[in-house]
């Protein structure tokens, strides 16, 4: 294997985000892995094809998540969906709540999401990525990506506030 | 705005990174002004980053790096000495492709008809030039032994051409052509060429 300094930085950049985005949205491990790979080796592909460098990291999540569509075969059209203004009471919780649960009761709480709302709510928590950018990678409009991520929050915070055990 | 369309806007908000974000300013300038508002948001925020603590402090494994720059299709170089590489093997490609065409195309005409040449050159054993590329003073016995003994003889001009020696239809001449192996002769003979190769049906040799 011949050395590519210029890939091996890329992948020490982004390899932790991608691979913690594809655990948020597979709950496994080795999906995780297979996904994050997956990823690179488009990217080692295609990524030439990319004109603007600043948006290497939302090529990447893009190409992850349209993989795990793949892989699910849900590829499906999404349709606009406006911010719903009639959300759902958002639940009292504090801090606290969150703070008694780990890394992994909170996956095992993402899985129960949607998968239309648990990528958007993932990216929403993991990266520093603005709304355009979250909608962009999602490839859905940006009133579908916060109504999503606004409804996908409050069905978290519900799950947490139901299951966390009192103090 | 009231406090419960402020809520509304406010759930998304993250803390400084959406500070620039123009639809939580008004949102945000109310919190400020309403105490409980105020106090709610800090609790949201706080939850908020307490979440995102939670999933980045998830470790990937550690070989995953290496299986991936590892596992990698080698990557299509960008730069122009590729695209002069990928150009040459077009036109290498292409000009196969004509020979391929003219030897097809070659390979349909008739046999060109014998015609009678005198040719001067080496008279080789074909077998040992053609798969070791033997020849000259220094293989001579072989080469005398080989063509005595039935191997295809040949001769070779100065400007590398090289036919096929034959002696009449029937009739093997190899037992006259040992004599030369090796050596420089002039061979009147005929002609004929088929799919790019040259016989020469042998009716006279001289030496030089």
């Amino acid at each position: 294997m011949s050395a590519d300094p210029e890939f091996e930085d890329l992948v020490k950049l982004y390899y932790p985000d991608l691979y913690r985005f594809g655990l948020s949205l597979t709950g496994s491990e080795a999906d995780a892995c297979d996904l994050a790979q997956e990823t690179f080796y488009i990217w080692a592909n295609k990524g030439h094809q990319l004109r603007d460098p600043t948006k290497v990291k939302a090529w990447l999540f893009t190409t992850l998540h349209r993989q795990f569509l793949q892989a699910r075969r849900h590829e499906t059209r999404f349709k606009d969906e406006p911010i719903d203004e009639t959300s759902p009471e958002l639940p009292a919780i504090t801090v606290d709540c969150v703070n008694r649960i780990d890394a992994r009761g909170l996956l095992s709480f993402l899985e129960q999401l949607d998968e239309t709302h648990r990528a958007p709510l993932v990216l929403y928590y993991l990266e520093d990525l603005s709304y355009n950018e979250i909608a962009e990678t999602l490839a859905v409009p940006l009133g579908t990506v916060q109504s999503r991520i606004a409804r996908a929050k409050i069905k978290l915070l519900q799950l947490l506030n139901e299951t966390t055990p009192p103090k | 705005m009231t406090t419960s369309e402020a809520k509304q806007r406010l759930l998304l908000y993250r803390g400084p990174i959406d500070d620039a974000d123009p639809q939580f300013q008004e949102a945000l300038a109310y919190a400020r002004r309403d105490a409980e508002l105020g106090e709610w948001l800090r609790e949201q925020t706080e939850c908020y980053d307490s979440i995102r603590a939670k999933l980045r402090g998830i470790e990937p494994p550690i070989e995953l790096p290496e299986k991936i720059v590892r596992n990698r299709p080698i990557p299509f170089p960008r730069d122009s000495s590729r695209i002069l590489q990928l150009a040459a093997a077009v036109l290498i490609s292409v000009s196969i492709t004509a020979l391929l065409m003219k030897w097809s195309e070659h390979r349909q005409r008739p046999v060109l008809g014998a015609q009678e040449i005198l040719v001067t050159g080496e008279v080789l054993d074909m077998t040992c030039y053609i798969a070791s590329n033997l020849s000259g003073p220094e293989h001579a016995k072989c080469a005398k032994v080989c063509i005595r003994n039935g191997e295809p003889a040949g001769i070779k001009t100065r400007d590398g051409k090289v036919y096929l020696l034959t002696g009449n239809p029937g009739d093997s001449i190899n037992a006259k052509l040992a004599d030369y192996a090796a050596q420089i002769v002039t061979i009147k003979g005929k002609q004929t060429v088929r799919d790019g190769f040259a016989q020469l049906q042998v009716e006279e040799i001289r030496k030089l």
